[in-house]
């Protein structure tokens, strides 16, 4: 009697589980609960049991039975409310509305990423003019009037005393004439030469230059600051080092090269073989700009830095030519909508 | 500039130093390597050989079939030069090296089916001149098989320097040996120089005068006699071809060999035309017009320093010598000029000219007066042992006041102040001796530093640190690992334009930069523009007055690109002036400005959406959005023209009530079909431009929490037919003046026209929502509102209520 009561559950299970209708529903119905059906029959059965063996038999078969009834009242609900839908069917593989894709330039987005940085490490962001005079671009920032060094910038001039700043580094000067140290400040915004446009350089970029002048600031501190922003923003396994060089507005001057992140620091065209990136230029504030806004260079130091927005995008997105910056080509555009 | 590494080795021991380590060390010290030539990488492969035979090739007339020895083996190689022979000894290129002249690897190849296994080349091939009429032959007793790095001595590496604007010293082979020397730790061995006689042969024969010494502070010269000018011997010529320049004569080589050796320039004049056996050193003080050494006629400013004979201009001082006095192969006695002229006046001078030498880049940036006449005498005996000449006695040397090396003190407190790491002090000593200073005075806590004349860098003791610092090594200086940090408020100027940019973006805008500059025709559209002084060309010679009309240039170029339907945002600086001749920052405006601009369809047609263009409420949206983000709901008012200006067909102005005062945030609408036309576009664009620091102004930092309202709404509605001249914002504030303050919302919900209105009538429909915020309002109460303002309405504009 047990295997009968196993066995007609079992079939009921493999056969109820492939119902998808309201008719096949009916034939198992008709099969199992009907007055000829199978439950009914094993019903009739109970009284041939041992009488001994009738309490445990006949829980067997309750549990059975309510089991079956259950499962028909599922079944019927599942096939009942796909039958609702199933009126009107919807291919959901159509394609969505388009809702447009707003975009950040990457300009944008690597300033923005580069100022937060300094942001953390305790900067306060500026903004100057781009129309400077000669006093604030150069002069304040111990460029000479007749000095060659003039040359590393070539300048569009509005007239004698205005022209084009050809770096952020004058809004330092502007700070330091308000704000008493300490001043730990970063300043992005756009640049200009008079330079002709080419695949590798435009008359119109971006840069961000930073200070921090306050008493006892050491160019170990400024080794310490860039090393972290440069492992914050170019990862941490970097090799960097710093090498002399000149800045009229900063001595000691240097330079900071990272390990080439497209070649790892085996040499390729974009290192020029070196292994080497250069990424930024820094230094120590130069007293005759401490002169300019009359701090004493005795009492305070500081450090300074500056670099290129559009050649860190270049590397970064792996573009090859600086002027599609500023075609504004939407598909170009559109290309990078990453948002932090 | 180009530093050959076997010359520099003349000044300075660099055994034991590898290549590498050389180029890593130039480059940290300042001396940037941009790059460099190898020639023993260049060279590698190509060797001495024997030409054992040559045969004609079987099916080339013009090829010869040689069999070649190459010290190890004979190969077979066809040659197409003409002057091939047999038992020449030759360069010949094996396989797998490169020719230099077009980087062609060599391999085994077949040449009218004759198998090749190498190349025999010409000196152009292997570029060491443009000799390409033949292969290159070598001298018979030159040895199978040995290198041509070797046979040839092509073993050099020259470095490509960049020195930086404040290292004259650097412009020179002994003064980059002198940082080397410093680094390594090594002996700089400088040349000899001849030491200076008494005798006053050249001063009885020659005289000079400077007129205006503050221009010319010293004007060294020694004479040669009987000389032959010809070419200069190889020695020579190499070293002249390894930094890059053409050999001329023995007497022009030597005054370039002594300004690439030591940095001062010289140069050689023909004497028989220097008339009156005199120099006279002079401003010009009138224009005049000169020839130079290249057969250029040139302006002369009244301003520029000039070296005349008893009569005439010989020379650009610092510059360019003349054609008139040029030494040629006649030329039998010279005079050889060492001087040390000013530098901004050698600067401005050469800027005037647009004339750049040699010379000139190296007095602009400062060479080294104390060196004139050791330079003089250097080259007077150089030249005179090529040429055959004779060295007269004696100088000729004007030097009114004698320029004296800075004195610095430097404190050794403030080495350590600065770098924040501490040097020993006889590591500083050591450092600054190996460069030339001199310490005259040594104490506890200071050195009084004498500073070298051909180091015009180094005049404070900032100066001095730097050079220690550089000396000692940059990397060895640890950086900080901890900083600390000032907890001042932190000021950002960002944060306006990185909201607006937000909130583009989330609007599906994309961001543009614009160019600044741009063509006088396009700046025209707006604005006073700013012209340049020296502008690249026409095309970007003005100031931007207004970002619109590079949104425009923008939009037309997407188009073409078939990019038509555009959301497009800049945040850029704009500029116009005040004054037509700026002499202060009032007489210009500078304006961080925010432009938006859309055109084409806002909704392209899809399956689930109609299309639609964009139109002026569009406009009117996005700026909605903006003045509720910025919390100036209550006080905006736009104003609408049609034809304003000639950029737009359709504007409208945005301005904000605040403190009593109204300001413009911004204006825009739809271009003008003209301008659109112009740009060959054939599709409505519409932009808006806020001013940022007008926005910053007005806009309010934190909304206030209000109560939720806790009573239920009362909504009614109406539709009256106006006449169409009514404006819509005249009726609604028509409405919000004759109602109670219990109206709180108007909104238009049907704007209709039909033909059986009358013409010039149109039906605006109006639902008006009321409620307090204290209490639930009684139908009564409203309805008296409601049914009056009908009344007004009815009144006032003479409308007719519709329906009901
Ligand atoms: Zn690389």
């Amino acid at each position: 009697m047990n295997e009968r009561i196993l066995s007609i559950k079992n079939s009921f299970i493999t056969e109820s589980a492939s119902v998808s209708d309201t008719k096949a529903l009916e034939i198992l119905r008709i099969k199992y609960l009907s007055k000829n059906g199978l439950l009914p029959a094993l019903l009739s059965d109970l009284k041939n049991v041992a009488k001994e063996d009738k309490p445990a038999i006949g829980k067997e078969l309750n549990l059975l039975k309510n089991f079956v009834e259950s499962s028909f009242k599922e079944i019927k609900e599942r096939i009942d409310s796909a039958g609702s839908s199933s009126k009107e069917t919807i291919d959901l593989s159509l394609p969505a509305r388009a809702l447009p894709l707003g975009s950040k330039h990457i300009i944008t987005q690597t300033m923005e990423e580069i100022t937060d940085i300094f942001k953390t490490l305790g900067f306060g962001v500026y903004e100057g003019p781009e129309i400077e005079s000669d006093y604030y671009n150069f002069e304040a920032l111990n460029f000479a009037p007749d000095h060659p060094a003039r040359d590393m910038q070539d300048t569009f001039f509005i007239n004698d005393t205005f022209l084009l700043r050809t770096h952020t580094t004058p809004v330092q000067i502007r700070i330091m004439e308000k704000q008493a140290p300490p001043v730990r400040a970063i300043m992005p915004g756009k640049v200009f030469r008079n330079e002709a446009v080419s695949t590798r350089s435009h008359y119109q970029f971006h840069q961000i230059d930073g200070i921090f002048v306050d008493h006892k600031v050491t160019f170990a501190e400024l080794k310490g600051t860039l090393v972290a922003f440069a492992k914050q923003f170019y990862g941490s396994d970097i090799k960097f080092r710093f090498r002399a060089s000149y800045f009229p507005f900063t001595e000691p001057s240097a330079e900071m090269d990272i390990t080439c992140f497209i070649c790892k620091g085996e040499g390729c065209r974009i290192c020029k073989h070196s292994g080497w990136l250069e990424i930024l230029g820094c230094g120590m504030v130069d007293p005759n700009v401490f002169k300019s806004v009359n701090l004493d260079p005795d009492v305070y130091s500081g450090y300074a830095f500056g670099m290129g927005i559009e050649r860190i995008a270049l590397l970064k997105y792996n573009i090859t030519d600086i002027r599609i910056f500023f075609e504004n080509d939407v598909r170009f555009l559109k290309q990078f909508p990453a948002l932090k | 500039m180009k530093i050959s590494l076997n010359w520099l080795k003349e000044y300075v021991d660099l055994t034991g130093i590898s290549f590498g380590e050389i180029e890593t060390t130039l480059t940290m010290c300042g001396l940037e390597v941009e790059s460099f030539e190898n020639q023993n990488e260049i060279y590698k492969g190509f060797v001495v050989a024997k030409v054992v035979e040559a045969g004609r090739h079987p099916n080339a007339d013009k090829l010869t079939l040689c069999k070649v020895f190459d010290g190890k083996e004979t190969l077979q190689i066809i040659c197409g030069a003409p002057n091939v022979a047999a038992n020449q000894k030759v360069v010949l290129g094996k396989m797998g090296a490169v020719v230099p002249q077009n980087n062609f690897k060599l391999s085994k190849a077949k040449i009218r089916g004759v198998e090749s296994f190498g190349m025999l080349c010409s000196e152009a091939e292997l570029m060491i001149s443009n000799d390409h009429s033949g292969i290159m032959v070598l001298s018979e007793d030159s040895v199978e098989g040995t290198p041509i790095t070797e046979a040839l001595k092509l073993n050099d590496i020259i470095f490509e320097v960049g020195i930086t604007p404040n290292r004259p010293d650097a412009l020179s082979h002994t003064g980059v040996a002198r940082d080397l020397a410093a680094i390594f730790d090594r002996e700089l061995n400088l040349p000899s120089f001849p030491t200076l006689s008494n005798s006053n042969a050249a001063s009885s024969i020659f005289s000079i005068e400077i007129k205006n010494p503050e221009l010319a502070p010293r004007y060294s010269a020694k004479i040669v006699q009987n000389v032959t000018v010809k070419d200069s011997p190889d020695w020579l010529k190499d070293k002249i071809k390894a930094v890059g320049l053409r050999p001329i004569n023995n007497v022009v080589d030597v005054t370039n060999f002594i300004l690439m050796e030591l940095g001062q320039p010289l140069h050689a004049f023909d004497m028989t035309h220097l008339s009156g056996s005199k120099i006279i050193v002079r401003k010009a003080g009138s224009t005049e017009s000169f020839i130079t050494l290249d057969s250029k006629e040139r302006k002369i400013d009244p301003e520029t320093l000039l070296i005349c004979d008893g009569i005439k201009p010989v020379a650009i001082a610092g510059i360019m010598g003349g054609e008139n006095s040029e030494v040629t192969e006649i030329t039998k006695n010279i005079l050889i000029e060492s001087a040390y002229f000013n530098p901004s006046s050698i600067r401005k001078s050469s800027k005037m000219l647009g004339l750049s030498t040699d010379s000139s880049y190296r007095f602009e940036r400062g060479c080294n007066p104390s060196i004139t006449l050791e330079a003089a005498e250097r080259a007077a005996e150089l030249i005179a042992s090529l040429t055959g000449g004779t060295v007269v006695e004696g100088h000729i040397d004007i030097y009114p006041e004698k320029i004296s090396e800075p004195q610095i003190t430097l404190r050794l407190s403030q080495v350590e102040r600065i770098l924040g790491y501490s040097i020993e002090t006889d590591k500083i000593e050591k450092i600054l001796t190996s460069l030339g200073f001199s310490i005259t005075e040594k104490k506890e806590d200071k050195f009084i530093v004498n500073s070298p004349l051909f180091r015009p860098d180094c005049e404070r003791e900032i100066d001095l640190i730097e050079e220690i610092a550089r000396i000692y090594g940059y990397g060895f200086i640890p950086p900080v690992e901890r900083i600390a940090i000032s907890l001042e408020k932190k000021n950002d100027d960002t944060i306006l334009a990185s909201r607006l940019r937000n909130i583009f973006v989330g609007l599906g805008f994309n961001e543009a930069y614009g160019n600044t500059l741009l063509s006088e025709k396009t700046a025209a559209l707006y604005g006073k523009p700013i012209t340049m002084l020296n502008p690249q060309s026409i095309e970007l010679s003005r100031l931007r007055t207004s970002l619109i009309p590079g949104a425009i240039e923008m939009t037309a170029k997407n188009i073409n690109v078939s990019e038509k339907n555009l959301r497009l945002f800049e945040i850029g600086s704009v500029f116009n002036l005040v004054n037509p001749k700026p002499a202060t920052f009032s007489d210009f405006t500078e304006d961080k400005k925010a432009l938006f601009l859309i055109t084409g369809e806002a909704n392209q047609e899809e399956w689930l959406t109609k299309p639609r263009k964009f139109d002026f409420f569009d406009i009117k949206s996005i700026l909605n959005l903006i003045v509720s983000n910025f919390l100036l709901d209550n006080f905006v008012s736009y104003s609408y023209y049609s034809t304003q200006n000639n950029l737009f067909d359709l504007s409208c102005e945005l301005t904000v009530q605040k403190d009593g005062k109204t300001h413009p945030i911004g204006f825009g609408g739809s271009i003008s079909k003209n301008v659109l036309k112009e740009y060959g576009i054939n599709q409505e664009v519409y932009c808006f431009e806020l001013s940022l620091s007008e926005l910053k102004s007005v806009q309010r930092p934190f909304p206030k929490f209000k109560d939720l309202l806790r009573f239920p709404k009362i909504q009614k509605d109406f539709a009256f037919i106006f006449d169409d001249k009514v404006k819509y914002s005249e009726i609604n504030d028509f409405i919000k003046k004759s109602s109670s303050e219990l109206l709180k919302e108007i909104s238009l919900f049907d704007l209709y026209k039909n033909e059986s209105m009358g013409s010039g009538k149109r039906s605006l429909a109006f639902n008006l929502v009321y409620y307090d915020f204290n209490r639930t309002l009684k139908d009564e109460e409203i309805d008296a509102d409601f049914f009056g303002l009908i009344e007004k309405i009815k009144s006032n504009f003479n409308a007719v209520l519709r329906g009901n």
